[in-house]
Parts: structure tokens; C-alpha cells; sequence
């Protein structure tokens, strides 16, 4: 600033000391960062925990940073395509390892012993796990990145959803939704495209009613009927057939009749005879669950590969899944040929597939996750329609002046109250009202995430009405002009201009339901179940409930190993779902 | 509404139309109308076994006792929340002295002096602050930062203890404090700094004595907010803090006032007010106890104390904003 140079000197005047303010702009600087570099280290300690870094050799390390982490970077520079950006990762990373090992070992000398921590983690922690996000964030910009990485994510993401959904049919009856499904919904479907095809009004008015019929029906035909066809037939009908039709739908909106066809029906047949023939042909997999990965991972990518060649940029970034599976695979190849020791990771297959147990080393996380899973998609459901009907009726229906003005004030400052409420009292309202009043049960899943749906409702409802907000007011009088009524302007304006804002807020939302436990313990969730739940009324448990167990052990393995653990999954989990829902934003951003 | 009655109807909307715009209004209302039941039942749910309590054991025994011991299994049960109401007054005010402090500092730094590009990045990263889970605050504050004081400055810590549970509640209501203070902040309008410039002040003198008095209630209100939250925190304190109602020993100083050794409170476990209940919520559930009642009037009191503070914020942020 102006005022902070010193120019006319006449004895002092106009003389100002910058010390003052520097010291105060550096001691605000830290303050800002103070917070997040806490947190910084305290997960670098419990990353350390869970994989056992400390005990791993600095052999197998190695092996890997090379086999996957330098041709990953690599990947990235090379989408990045800028010299400076080059130039800047080879110094840090050169220069990193120089710095970290000096000042590690004059802290090691003239200090005294870390715990748990030597130089080559400080190194990896401190050095390569920024540069990698930073060159994450450079390598996107470029086509070949962005290309890889939405691969990527379409390939986990897709298949994180397929075992979610073979997840809720633990609980959810599966032949009860074969039976809904082909009675209400196909014929349903079927009316409401015939209505749109043909132009009948009719038609798409008794779309609805239509299903609803079918659903009722197959509620009662449910116990009448004897002979159900397989799991793995149920899941290709009700849900990989649909998912490849849609996915068909979007290429031919975008392209040829074939490439349509193509993008729905391979990945269809690869699922269909994987999950059909997987096992019989000595594939190892097979089943229902892999059908439904295979379809839910296989058709988005399809439909992106179908894109990613119609633009024809960036078509190297499709190697980028390949480089990470090769990387890996090569990397366990030197490790077995050369005997190098692997760490005994607390995360591992049997950690999230197993059900708790007292011995460390056996204990998982299986039946906790299930229970989390079940409660978010529960939770999912019933706060995203209530909150976008709530917030769709303080936007739209309701009048600024007048007796429905200060109701609409009155819900609106209900609202802000509610989303200050202590969660524990949110319990207190379960506890009372779901599991003693109306029956539900202690810590059922019904119970839990009824509480949990009203916890996130006001925080749902208020990102819902910001989005809805966003929504310019012109678009909205325009369809007023052409005669529609408010839901028509609703449904067909306004919903789809705000669904990426209120897709984003409910996510986050979500993500705070779960991991809240206070709620969870005032209800009577289970702190630990053995196996995974197998009914709506069965007792639950939920990852951040089993964590809360286990903290309480006081075993070393426990406290230092099988929590840490249990921490990396439940914050994988969230960073995945947030990561999701600002992708969501920022393409909505982009796109408008 | 539209007041569709006084203009002739161009519309000419049929019988079916009309029907599903009834029902579409009728339904969102009904989900609106969730809202204001939610508050309802909390209300009728904390008051109804709250009631129940009250009726046992007198509501001045309640407030005035010190001694906490609910004991499910019947005998001695004493029900008095001042060694609570001292479990939760440590956690808040040592929270409050690492959030109110570095959240007023970065919410300055943020808005006054921090790059566009530097808020960028900062800003989502602080709120990652706020969406940890708090259970996961918990295991590191039992985990780490106790064993850690442990080993440097405090070695008769004792395992459980109030001041790693209240760091940690400290640092997930910075964000809180910052992003409301950082608000009030960027809402001072520009030409007030420039007037301060114009009159010679250097920047700090601008930010510190312009921009900050500028927008006290904004910051106050955030101050409020995070106490609140502070409050009512539970999972941080559950497993960290441990749980033990305990009365501190009041000693005396040379001029007769009364004194609290703060160790003696920060360094030992204790029990707040949302401790207790999760206590009492592990053991029995079924309803009808006198320790299951004595939950609910300790959510009321939550519930009460939090209310309050929620509102004075909104009235402090309305009454005293500044206007432009």
C-alpha cells in the first residue's frame, strides 16, 4: 500500500513502523493454516497407523514409488504439457528429498527420536503427497488427464455403486423389487413413453397411476407366488438391462444408432456372462455382485469412451487405468521376485470384508459398513424429497406479504434454528418419538435413519433453496408466459436448472450423516454387530459406532492398528463423496 | 399465491389440472410443514419426560446439587448438573480460547489480506475442518494429542482428560468462527478502508481498527455460534474426556477469593452435560427409569441453553449490524 512506503521525511513525519503489521500479517497467516496443518499431521499419523508405514521396509516403499508413483506423475506432466510445471515438480521433488533428509536428520541428532515416523515417510508425506495433488490439479487441465481421470473415477465410482446396491439387497427383498419392478415400473415406463412418443397426454397422466397399481400388486402377489428366478437373473433384469438402455439412450441423443447400441450391449453382455458363467468358465468371479459391478462400472464408461473418441482429444489419457494396473502389478512382481517384506497393513480385504472380533488382527469393518451403507441410502432418499419439496414450497408456492408471508418467515427461521440443534438432542427426539413412541425399535435401521434424515433435513433444505434461488427469475416468467401452471414451471424450468446445486447439498449433507454418532449411540445402535444386518428392524451398527467401540479398547493393536484403520475407510469414504459432489458443482458451474 | 379469482381465467384449466396442481401444493406444503413438526416433537419429546423427572426430583435440586451419579441399578441416585455445567463451562471456554482467537485472526487474514488465489484454496480447506467427523476428533485428541501433551508439557496428564477433548472442539469451530467473522468482514464496504488510507493509516491500522469494529456484530455473532456448537459437542468429549462428574477443589487465595486451579480441571477427566447422556443411553434404553427421564432434562437444558444462544447471535447479527 501507499501509506506503508515512507516518502516525505521531514524529522519523523509520515514515518510509520511496517513491523507491526508484518508480524501481525505472518501471525494471521499462521492462524489460518494453524488449523489445517494440525489436521495435516494428525492424518498423516493415523495414515502412517493403519497401513503399518512405520514397520514397512524402505525397500517396498521404494519399489512402488517407482513402479507406480513416478509413471503416475509422469502421466500427469505429460497431460500438463508446461515446461514451468516440469521444471517446478523436478525441483521440488529433487530438492524435497535433499531438505526433508537434512532437517530430519539435524531434528533426529540434535532433538531427539520422532515416533514412528523416519525420513522416507517424512519424505513421501511432506514432498510427494502435495506435489502429487498438485499435479493432480495441473495434470486435469490438460485433455489426456482429464480423460484419464474421468475414466478412473467412472471405473471406481461405478463399481463402488454396484457393491452398494448388492449391499442394500441384504436387507431390501429382492424378489418383492423383481416383482414392483416388472409390474409397476416397466408397464408404468412404458406409458409414460408411449404418452410422450404419441403425444398423449393421457398416457403420461396415467403413467403414475399405473405403477403405483403394479406396486400394490406385487406386494400381495409376493407370497403367492413359489418359484422366483435367480438373484443373478434378477439383478440383469431389473437393473443392468435398464442401466445398458439408458446409457444407449444417451450415445444415440449424441451419435449413430450402433455406437448406441454398442455402449449399451457390450458391457451388458460382459456382465451378463460374467455373472451368469463367471464361475463355470474358470473366470474366479461371477455371481450376482459381479453382474451388478460390471454393468454399473461398464456402462458409464462406455458412454465416456463413446465421447472421449466423438471429440478425439486426449484419447492417451485412456491408458491412465492401464499405467496404475500395470504399475501395481509390476511393482508386486519385483517385490515377490526379490523377497522383498510387505507391511502388515490394518487396512486390507479381510479388514472390509470380515465382521468384528476381539483378536486385532481378524477384526473388520464388514457389518459396519453394510449398516452405513443401508442408513445413507435410507437417509438419501427420504432427505432429498423432503428437502426439495420443502424448499421447492418456500421458493416457489408460497407469497412474500400476508398470513402465508410470515408463515413462510416463521418455517424459515424453524429452519435455520433446527440446523443448530446439538445432534445428541436429535437423538433425544429418535430415542422418544421413532424407538419408543411409534415402535420402530432400538437402533434399527428404520429408527437411525429417520433420526439421521431429520438431522440433515434443515442443512438439505437450505442448499436446496440457495440452488433453487440461483435459478434466474426469467426463465421462470418465461414459461409462465407460454401458459404452464406452477408445477409445469417447477418441474420442467426450475427443478432441472437447480438438480446439480441440490445434488451437491444433499451429498455434503449426506456426508455429515455419515459420520454422526451421538445420534446414533442415543437411539441404541449396536456398538458392534457379528454379521451384516438382514432385515429394516435388525440391529445396526455404523462405521463411526464401531469406531466409538473400539477407541474404548485398550489394547495397543486396537488403539494404534484396527481404529486407525476403521478412521482411513470412514474418511475415504467421505472424501469420496465430497470429492463427487464438487466435481458435480464445478461441471454445473462450467455448464451454465 | 396467485389471486387467480380477480382476473378472468385464461387458463382454462380442466378438472384433472387442477386436481394434480392441488395435490403437487398439497404435498410440498405437507413436507414444509415436517420442518415446523420436527421443532414440535423435540419440543413435546424433551418436555414430556422432562416433566416426568421434575416430578421425582425437584427442579432446585436439579440446578443446585453437585453431585452427578444417575446409577441405573438403583440407590443413592443423585441427579445434580452444576458438576456438569462444570465439565461443559472447561471444554467450552478452552475451546473457545484456541477457536475465537485463530478464527478472528484467519477470518482477517482472509478477508483483508490474502490473495484471491491464497482464499481460493484456503477456504475449502478450512472447511474441512468442520466436516471431520467429530467421533474421529475424538480417537485423535485419545490417541495422539494426549499421549503426545503427555510425553512434553503435562506428565501427570492423566489418560482421559478435558484439555485434549477441548483442543479438538477447538479446532473444528475455527471454521465456524472464520467463515461467519470473514462474512461480517468482506460485507464493510471498500471506501470505509479507503478512507482510512486517505487519513494515513497503514493496512494493519485499517484492518484492526476499521474493518474489525466495522463489523463487530457480525463477529460477535460468530462467537456465539461457536460456543453453541462447543455446547452441544458430544462425541469429541465422549471419548476423550472420559467420564467422571467431578467437582473441582475450590481452594483460596492470600485475598479470599475463591479459586480454581485450572490443571486440576484441564488435566483430569471429567464430564459434560452431553457426556452424561450418552452415558445413561449406553446402559438402558426402555423407558420409564428415573435415569432414562433425567436424559431428557438434560436435553432440554441443551436444548434451552443452545436455543438461546442461537437467537441472541441472530438478534446480535440483526440489532447491532451496521448499515451501509
Amino acid at each position: 500500500m501507499a501509506t506503508d512506503t515512507d516518502t516525505a521525511r521531514i524529522e519523523g513525519f509520515g514515518e510509520v513502523s511496517r513491523v507491526r503489521g508484518i508480524i501481525f500479517e505472518y501471525l494471521s497467516l499462521g492462524a489460518s493454516v494453524l488449523g489445517i496443518f494440525a489436521l495435516a499431521v494428525l492424518l498423516v499419523y493415523v495414515t502412517i497407523d493403519a497401513f503399518d508405514l512405520a514397520g514397512t521396509s524402505p525397500l517396498w516403499l521404494l519399489t512402488y514409488f517407482v513402479t507406480l508413483v513416478v509413471p503416475f506423475l509422469a502421466f500427469c506432466l505429460y497431460s500438463a504439457r508446461d515446461r514451468e510445471v516440469t521444471r517446478r515438480a523436478v525441483t521440488v521433488a529433487g530438492g524435497g528429498l535433499v531438505a526433508v533428509a537434512a532437517v530430519f536428520t539435524a531434528i533426529e541428532t540434535f532433538v531427539g527420536q520422532i515416533p514412528r515416523l523416519n525420513w522416507q515417510l517424512a519424505y513421501l508425506f511432506v514432498v510427494v503427497a502435495p506435489l502429487t495433488g498438485y499435479l493432480v490439479y495441473m495434470g486435469a487441465r490438460g485433455r489426456p488427464g482429464a480423460v484419464g481421470f474421468g475414466l478412473v473415477g467412472r471405473l471406481i465410482g461405478g463399481a463402488a455403486i454396484g457393491l452398494a446396491f448388492s449391499v442394500l439387497f441384504l436387507v431390501f427383498d429382492e424378489r418383492l423389487w423383481f416383482l414392483a419392478y416388472t409390474l409397476g415400473i416397466v408397464p408404468g415406463l412404458f406409458a409414460y413413453a408411449y404418452g410422450q412418443l404419441r403425444n398423449s397426454s393421457t398416457a403420461v397422466t396415467a403413467a403414475l397411476p399405473v405403477s403405483l397399481v403394479g406396486v400394490v400388486l406385487a406386494v400381495f402377489v409376493r407370497d403367492v407366488l413359489r418359484t422366483y428366478p435367480t438373484t443373478t437373473f434378477i439383478y440383469l433384469w431389473t437393473l443392468a438391462i435398464p442401466i445398458a438402455a439408458a446409457g444407449a439412450l444417451v450415445v444415440n441423443a449424441r451419435g449413430s444408432r450402433t455406437a448406441a447400441l454398442a455402449a449399451g450391449g457390450v458391457p451388458l453382455a460382459l456382465a451378463a456372462v460374467v455373472g451368469l458363467f463367471g464361475r463355470a468358465i474358470g473366470l474366479g468371479v461371477g455371481g450376482p455382485n459381479a453382474l451388478l459391478v460390471i454393468a454399473l462400472a461398464g456402462v458409464p464408461v462406455a458412454v465416456y469412451l463413446h465421447r472421449v473418441f466423438d471429440v478425439g482429444e486426449g484419447v492417451t489419457g485412456l491408458g491412465l487405468p492401464v499405467l496404475l494396473v500395470g504399475g501395481a502389478l509390476a511393482g508386486a512382481l519385483v517385490v515377490e521376485t526379490f523377497g522383498i517384506p510387505t507391511p502388515n497393513s490394518w487396512v486390507s480385504g479381510t479388514f472390509l470384508t470380515e465382521a468384528p472380533s476381539r483378536n486385532a488382527r481378524d477384526a473388520g469393518l464388514y457389518p459396519a459398513i453394510v449398516g452405513s451403507v443401508i442408513i445413507i441410502a435410507m437417509v438419501a432418499v427420504l432427505s432429498f424429497v423432503l428437502g426439495v419439496a420443502t424448499s421447492v414450497f418456500l421458493e416457489e408456492y408460497t407469497a412474500d406479504s400476508g398470513v402465508v408471508g410470515a408463515l413462510t418467515r416463521l418455517l424459515q427461521i424453524n429452519i435455520a434454528n433446527l440446523a443448530a440443534v446439538p445432534s445428541v438432542v436429535y437423538g433425544l427426539l429418535g430415542l422418544g418419538l421413532f424407538a419408543n413412541l411409534l415402535g420402530f425399535g432400538f437402533g434399527t435401521a428404520v429408527t437411525v435413519s429417520l433420526t439421521l434424515s431429520l438431522l440433515i433435513l434443515p442443512i438439505t433444505i437450505i442448499s436446496a433453496q440457495e440452488a433453487i434461488r440461483s435459478v434466474p427469475d426469467d426463465l421462470r416468467r418465461g414459461s409462465d408466459a407460454m401458459g404452464a401452471t406452477r408445477w409445469q414451471t417447477t418441474k420442467n424450468v426450475v427443478l432441472p436448472e437447480a438438480f446439480p446445486g441440490i445434488l451437491t447439498g444433499t451429498i455434503l449433507a449426506l456426508g455429515r450423516a455419515i459420520g454422526e454418532t451421538a445420534p446414533l449411540i442415543m437411539v441404541g445402535a449396536a456398538t458392534t454387530v457379528f454379521s451384516a444386518p438382514s432385515s429394516l428392524f435388525s440391529k445396526f451398527s455404523a462405521m463411526p459406532m464401531q469406531i466409538y467401540a473400539w477407541a474404548n479398547f485398550p489394547q495397543a493393536e486396537f488403539r494404534y492398528g484396527v481404529v486407525a484403520a476403521g478412521v482411513i475407510t470412514l474418511l475415504t469414504i467421505l472424501v469420496g463423496m465430497n470429492g463427487t459432489a464438487i466435481l458435480l458443482r464445478n461441471r454445473a458451474e462450467r455448464g451454465s | 399465491m396467485t389471486d387467480s379469482t380477480e382476473s378472468p381465467d385464461l387458463q382454462r384449466r380442466s378438472g384433472l389440472t387442477r386436481l394434480k396442481e392441488g395435490t403437487y401444493g398439497g404435498f410440498f406444503a405437507a413436507c414444509a410443514a415436517i420442518t415446523l413438526l420436527t421443532t414440535v416433537a423435540i419440543i413435546v419429546t424433551l418436555l414430556s419426560d422432562a416433566v416426568a423427572f421434575f416430578s421425582q426430583v425437584p427442579i432446585t435440586e436439579f440446578l443446585t446439587s453437585t453431585s452427578w451419579s444417575p446409577n441405573p441399578r438403583g440407590g443413592g441416585q443423585t441427579f445434580g448438573i452444576v458438576a456438569l455445567v462444570i465439565g461443559t463451562l472447561t471444554v467450552t471456554i478452552t475451546a473457545a480460547f484456541v477457536a475465537i482467537p485463530v478464527g478472528t485472526l484467519t477470518a482477517i487474514y482472509l478477508s483483508e489480506y490474502a490473495t484471491p488465489n491464497a482464499r481460493s484454496i484456503l477456504k475449502p480447506l478450512l472447511e474441512i475442518l468442520a466436516g471431520i467427523p467429530t467421533v474421529v476428533y475424538g480417537y485423535f485428541a485419545l490417541v495422539y494429542i494426549t499421549p503426545a501433551l503427555k510425553a512434553t508439557l503435562f506428565p501427570e496428564m492423566s489418560t482421559f482428560n478435558a484439555l485434549s477433548a477441548s483442543l479438538m472442539v477447538g479446532i473444528m469451530t475455527i471454521p465456524m468462527v472464520s467463515s461467519i467473522s470473514e462474512d461480517a468482514m468482506s460485507a464493510v464496504p471498500d471506501d470505509l478502508r479507503q478512507a482510512g488510507y486517505g487519513l494515513g493509516a497503514t493496512k494493519f491500522e485499517v484492518s484492526t481498527g476499521i474493518v474489525v469494529p466495522a463489523s463487530i456484530s457480525g463477529i460477535a455473532s460468530s462467537y456465539i455460534l461457536a460456543v453453541s456448537r462447543a455446547i452441544g459437542e458430544t462425541m469429541i468429549v465422549v471419548v476423550a474426556m472420559g467420564a467422571q462428574a467431578r467437582m473441582p477443589t475450590v481452594g483460596e487465595t492470600v485475598l479470599g477469593i475463591p479459586f480454581i486451579n485450572p490443571a486440576d480441571v484441564l488435566l483430569d477427566s471429567g464430564m459434560t452435560i452431553t457426556v452424561a447422556m450418552v452415558q445413561i443411553a449406553g446402559g438402558d434404553l426402555t423407558g420409564g427409569t428415573l435415569p432414562y427421564d433425567a436424559m431428557f432434562a438434560l436435553g432440554l437444558t441443551l436444548f434451552v441453553v443452545t436455543l438461546v444462544m442461537n437467537v441472541l447471535s441472530d438478534i446480535i447479527a440483526e440489532r447491532y449490524r451496521e448499515e451501509y
